[in-house]
């Protein structure tokens, strides 16, 4: 019997010489397994789902697209012939949908091209990887410049919100997100300009906008000329680009990040993980350290401290901003953030040294390890002694609570 | 700077016309990422929708419409593979056109060009990027599919042959074929028109109706667009 294989990210697939679809594997929806096999597969190696195919179903001869994969197919015993666009190809890639659909592969069509988006992003980045160099080091700077502008942010929106508040004080009390406050003063200037529909065309609630427009009628602010406006606006406008290039530098830094920290990405985020880059130095110096160091990265200045005056050392550094740390109870954080810096660890040296995915078991993993701690040290553990009387001192508002708190950021 | 004054449709499916207060008239797409612009071109806010300019000196399918292209294949819902994606420019254009419902596979094989195509395709769910190279299909074959169009602007002296190949594995009977020439990188010695008629003639061995053959200047100087419809293998 004669079949033709079809080989593709979803699977491979029987087709006798009739066009009919004989039989199947789909593979497994781990994306870097099945960008390996993708890869594999451009070298000669046939996926691993067409020789599982070709063991359950046992042709006497098979055709397949790819040319180089004929010597590893008579090694499986079997003949082999290539043959580009034959019979079965040609009926599976017309209706691919159907048959992701058709064969439970996919529950939609959605669910197909989301995971064939997913599957051609990493195929992508992992052979851009082979051709980069030194590019951690682009993400590192990119963070970096992210985190001065947040602080020119903070810094410029504290002056508008005083200057503005000559004219319009109640403005600051309403609005407190940056971007929105300098969106509505750079829109309307004066605060007698504000519109309704104004405000809706810059994403305001009908709520808030009710609100802004009472206290502007009723406002006990004082009056300014068009050219304190001016002014005003200018510092406003340039708050608005700085949003607009971080955001665009967000982007930018993801983009990088999952090109050269693939699996550090996909633990926490690109943000928090070019951080630790940036903590780190590089992406091999992070690969070169050992967990409990990740753990506390950032957090250097509280480590030092515990081991000059010799008290209790920190649980976690910039780690904390990954969510299952700072949302659990405070007796679980030190344990997750263990967990989380164990699985860091692993997922630097294989971003450094091999560049494969493997970021969806490293998850699931530790998506299983957070469960367990969350189940087995459900309950607050009972104070020591020594501890209760350390808060009491706390309570009294003596330093070394203040200290510690701030060494734990 | 000037301001937008009126936006139209054109003769195809998502394709816009925008006339500013200066008198110039521009093409544009609805943005399927708004908020984004791809190469720095406007962006505007009509109604509620986010249109982008399409610079038809940046893009030979915006040059071939305003050149008086009769027919465009890529419409909502189109599947196109895309030969040359490049930094994304006009896949992002052709991406707007098809919505979320069409799909663009973007083959490109330089890494430089391809970090540029990411970003762009990051906001683009419709918009898969392949870094590879277009002589090998067979190594994409397992992450395309079928298309209706195949759009081709690789500026390779064998670009037709490669397209033709593509067309084999990928193209639907009854398909249409976009393909940009650059009559200098197939033969600086001979004229543009002696080029474009020798490639229309290998497209016309191989299957395929030409529609037309669009001179892209001023847009862009001895190059041309061919449109061709593909009778089946
Ligand atoms: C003229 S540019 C394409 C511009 C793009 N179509 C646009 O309008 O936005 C040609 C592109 O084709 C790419 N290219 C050339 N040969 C290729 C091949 N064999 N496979 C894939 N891409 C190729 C080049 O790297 C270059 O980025």
């Amino acid at each position: 019997m004669k079949v033709y294989i079809v080989e593709h990210a979803i699977g491979s697939f029987a087709y006798d010489e009739q066009g009919k679809l004989i039989d199947f594997v789909l593979s497994s929806k781990d994306l870097g397994k099945v960008v390996d096999s993708l890869l594999d597969n451009e070298k000669g190696i046939p996926l691993p789902t067409t020789i599982e195919l070709i063991q359950k179903i046992k042709p006497e001869e098979v055709v397949v697209e790819n040319e180089a994969e004929i010597p590893n197919l008579q090694q499986l015993g079997v003949k082999a012939s290539y043959e580009i666009h034959n019979l079965g190809s040609r009926i599976f890639r017309e209706s691919l949908p159907k048959i992701a659909i058709e064969t439970k592969f996919a529950s939609s069509e959605n669910d197909l091209y989301s995971f064939l988006y997913e599957v051609s992003f990493e195929y992508t980045r992992r052979k851009l990887r082979t051709a980069a160099s030194k590019r951690d080091l682009l993400a590192i700077q990119a963070i970096r410049a992210i985190d001065d502008i947040d602080k020119t942010i903070n810094l410029f929106s504290e002056r508008l919100r005083e200057w503005y508040s000559i004219h319009f004080p109640e403005l600051n009390k309403l609005v407190e997100d940056h971007e929105l406050y300098a969106s509505i003063v750079s829109k309307f200037g004066h605060r007698d300009e504000i519109t309704n529909t104004g405000l809706d065309e810059i994403g305001v609630n009908k709520d808030l906008s009710t609100k802004i427009l009472d206290a502007s009628k009723k406002s006990i602010g004082a009056d300014i000329t068009d050219v304190d406006i001016r002014s005003i606006k200018m510092l406003s406008d340039t708050i608005l680009e700085l949003f607009r290039i971080r955001s665009e530098l967000t982007d930018y830094v993801e983009s990088v990040m999952k090109e050269v920290a693939p699996n550090v990405t996909a633990l926490v985020g690109p943000t928090l993980g070019a951080r630790l880059l940036s903590l780190a130095g590089s992406l091999e110096d992070l690969a070169k350290m050992p967990a409990s160091t990740i753990q506390v990265l950032g957090a250097e200045k509280a480590l030092f401290r515990a081991l000059r005056k010799g008290g209790k050392p920190p649980k976690h550094g910039v780690i904390f901003q990954y969510p299952a740390i700072h949302t659990s109870p405070r007796w679980q954080r030190g344990k997750i953030a263990r967990a989380l810096a164990a699985k860091l660890a692993i997922a630097a040296r294989i971003d450094a040294f091999s560049g494969r995915f493997i970021g969806d078991k490293l998850n699931e993993e530790l998506k299983k390890r957070i469960e367990e701690i969350k189940t087995k040290y459900a309950q607050p553990p009972p104070r020591k002694p020594q501890e209760q009387k350390r808060k009491e001192e706390e309570r009294k508002g003596k330093k070394g609570g203040r200290e510690k708190r701030k060494g734990r950021r | 700077m000037s301001e937008l004054v009126k936006i139209s449709k054109t003769q195809f499916e998502n394709v816009f016309q925008c006339e500013f207060n200066d008198g110039t008239v521009r093409l544009c797409t609805k943005n399927l990422a708004p908020g984004f612009s791809v190469y720095g071109e406007r962006l505007f806010k009509v109604e509620g929708i986010e249109y982008r300019e399409w610079n038809a000196f940046r893009s030979k399918l915006g040059g071939a419409i305003l050149k008086g292209l009769k027919q465009n294949p890529i419409v909502k819902g189109t599947k196109v593979l895309y030969l040359g994606a490049a930094s994304g420019t006009t896949p992002s254009h052709v991406s707007d056109i098809v919505e979320l419902e069409g799909k663009v596979y973007g083959v490109e094989f330089s890494p430089r060009v391809v970090r540029e195509f990411l970003l762009v395709a990051q906001h683009r769910p419709n918009l898969f990027p392949i870094l590879a190279d277009a002589r090998f299909p067979q190594y994409y074959r397992t992450l395309v599919e079928d298309v209706d169009v195949l759009y081709v602007d690789i500026a390779q002296p064998d670009e037709t042959d490669i397209a033709i190949y593509n067309a084999k594995f990928f193209l639907k009977n009854g398909g249409y074929m976009m393909m940009a020439i650059k009559a200098r990188s197939i033969d600086v010695t001979k004229e543009p028109t002696e080029i474009y008629e020798m490639e229309v003639n290998k497209l016309k061995e191989n299957n395929f109706d030409v529609i037309q053959v669009i001179q892209l200047d001023p847009y862009d100087k001895d190059h041309a667009m061919v449109l061709a419809k593909y009778k089946g293998k």
